[in-house]
């Protein structure tokens, strides 16, 4: 593949690196969109409903994944990882590695016959781990690009798939190909991951099977779940008494992660309200240090929960462990009177917190706190120490969508400040500005 | 495709497996462990609707594999749901194609 020119490089295609990029797009700009996964939607696309609205999320994050593709100025690599960057005038040249799918894209309708065919089921990640699907397979049902991809850790090389195909879009010939893109800025979108599970010890370490992450909650919750409903992974039991412990993970200081991530109150409140409807007969109960609902129509949200009968405990939780029949038993301290109670529950959620996903060889100074470092965070949220190098969503703090949306938008207008001011390559097309 | 074609992949897929060899290896370990469990778990599921505690004391399979490989059954419709029972959902082999 030869050099592409491009105004701007996006690394990370959840919300704030697809809002980065269609804001750059409208804008007449030519935007490259790099993301290290079979399909782009990220975080987001996983989701249930989102707080405070419970709009479904899928039916927001949908459009924009297809907005995404079908922009005529944005260029969308999936299955790709950033290399290197080298500094090039006032822009940069990216190196990317297109890792092989071991299927032409170009002829796969995304049938899911081969999916079928395989022969290997393997834990699904989109899932949590708690879902399966093939070797083979359309990493979700809203993936985009709708294409399969070979995992080929798991395969077998059997060529069953290959066989099933209708149209011979299997090419087990691929081999990692690496191609080059000069842009003239760069904006990471490289989103988060949840704290580490195994370092909270104290609280099973994730070796208990009825003390989850929030995320695989969220996947109970969505309509496309790995088990259709809500059940613990343990036994399949549908929970009558699920517990929410607070701050697991954020706030901490033997964890180093003294920060508030933000949104872990509120997702916890969505759950706790979503879990109402699907299991009206089912206990939730929220321990937690103190509750932060900072946004718009968030304590609103909050008030509504309690008055849905969620029971708010103050106090803080200082180990969880389990009984013979594997029900979550939590030792909590509370806050109020320093008694320190032990309840059993069928299902402990923890709110694990927020912090950055691992990022691409683009050397940026980081803050104390690990996430990518903002000189101004005040006046200048966006910028980074790297003249032309911006940075959006969770890849610079925890925020939630909304927050996440605002910044995108606010690291393309800093991108296209930059681009406009550095760059005498600036064909904008002025009918792009007005569709 | 022709059978020069065919013969040229079956080397290829072959060359795939010498150079994969290790992930091929524990693949084929997974494959033959999974076999076995689905074999075990279809045939208490096509005896009669069953919980994930009932199929797990059944096979001695541990009740977390079970829910995961009934999960992976229900989405490739080799199992189905049948009601529930107390608080457990009940499954059971998908009607076969005669
Ligand atoms: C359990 C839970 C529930 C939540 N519920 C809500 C809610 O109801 N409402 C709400 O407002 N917020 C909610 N949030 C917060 C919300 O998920 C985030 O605000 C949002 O997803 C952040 O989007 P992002 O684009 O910054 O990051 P991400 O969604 O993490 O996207 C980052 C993307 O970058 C890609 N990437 C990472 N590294 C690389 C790389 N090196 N190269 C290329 N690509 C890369 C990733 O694969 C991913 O696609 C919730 C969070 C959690 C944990
Ligand atoms: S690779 Fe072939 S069988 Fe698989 S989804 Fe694509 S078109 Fe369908
Ligand atoms: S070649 Fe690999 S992906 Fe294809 S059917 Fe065999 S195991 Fe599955």
């Amino acid at each position: 593949m030869d050099n592409l020119h491009m105004d701007a490089l996006v690394v990370g295609g959840g919300i704030a690196g697809m809002q980065s990029a269609l804001d750059l797009a409208d804008q007449g700009f030519q935007v490259a969109l790099v993301e290290r996964e079979a399909s782009i939607g990220g975080r987001m696309i996983t989701l249930s409903k989102v707080f405070p609205t419970l709009d479904c999320c899928s039916c927001i994050t949908t459009p924009k994944m297809s907005a995404v593709t079908h922009h005529p100025n944005i260029h969308l690599f999936t299955y790709c990882e950033v290399q290197s960057v080298q500094e090039h005038g006032a822009g940069f040249d990216i190196s990317i590695l297109q890792k092989p799918r071991y299927v032409d894209v170009s002829k796969c309708t995304g049938c899911r016959d081969c999916e079928y065919e395989c022969p290997i089921t393997v834990p699904n990640p989109f899932d949590r781990n708690l879902g399966a699907y093939r070797a083979i397979r359309v990493p979700f049902s809203t993936a985009v690009p709708q294409k399969a991809v070979l995992d080929p850790e798991y395969c077998l090389w059997c060529g069953k798939c290959e066989q099933r195909c209708p149209v011979d879009a299997i090419d087990f010939s691929q081999q990692p190909e690496t191609f080059n893109i000069e842009a003239n800025s760069i904006i990471m979108a490289t989103g988060f991951d949840l704290t580490p599970i195994e370092t909270k010890k104290e609280y099973g370490g994730g070796k208990l099977h009825n003390v989850i992450d929030p995320l695989m909650m969220e996947r109970f919750l969505a309509p496309t779940g790995p088990y259709g409903r809500v059940l613990r992974p343990g036994d399949g039991k549908e929970p009558g008494s699920i517990a929410y412990v607070q701050c697991a993970g954020s706030r901490d200081d033997t964890l180093g992660i003294t920060y508030c991530s933000r949104v872990c109150c509120m997702y916890a409140i969505k759950q706790a309200m979503l879990l109402n409807g699907a299991l009206p007969l089912a206990d939730i109960t929220i321990y937690y240090m103190d509750i932060r609902t900072f946004g718009k129509g968030y304590e609103q949200f909050y008030q509504n929960a309690k008055a849905m009968g969620v029971e708010f405990v103050r106090g803080k939780v200082a180990n969880i462990n389990e009984d013979a029949d594997h029900n979550p038993i939590v030792k909590v301290e509370m806050t109020d009177t320093g008694e320190i109670v032990e309840r059993t529950h069928d299902l402990v959620v923890l709110s694990q917190g927020i912090v950055p996903a691992s990022r691409p060889t683009v050397s940026l100074p980081l803050g104390s706190d690990g996430f990518i470092s903002v000189p101004s965070p005040d006046s200048a949220p966006c910028v980074t120490k790297r003249p032309g190098i911006f940075v959006t969503g969770t890849a610079a703090s925890p925020m939630d969508i909304v927050d996440s949306i605002v910044s995108a938008s606010a690291a393309a207008a800093e991108a296209s400040a930059y681009i406009r001011e550095n760059n005498g390559r600036l064909e904008v097309q002025k009918e792009a500005l007005y569709v | 495709m022709t059978t020069t074609q065919t013969l040229s992949r079956a080397e290829l897929l072959k060359q795939l497996r010498t150079t994969h060899a290790e992930s091929v290896k524990r693949a084929q370990e997974l494959l033959k462990e999974q076999k076995k469990m689905q074999q075990e778990l279809c045939a208490v599921f096509r005896e009669k609707a069953r919980t994930v505690p009932e199929a797990a004391e059944s096979t001695g399979i541990p009740a977390n594999k079970v829910l995961w490989f009934v999960a992976a059954m229900k989405k490739y419709g080799v199992v189905v749901e049948a009601g529930m029972c107390g608080d457990y959902p009940l499954y059971k082999k998908a009607e076969e194609e005669a």
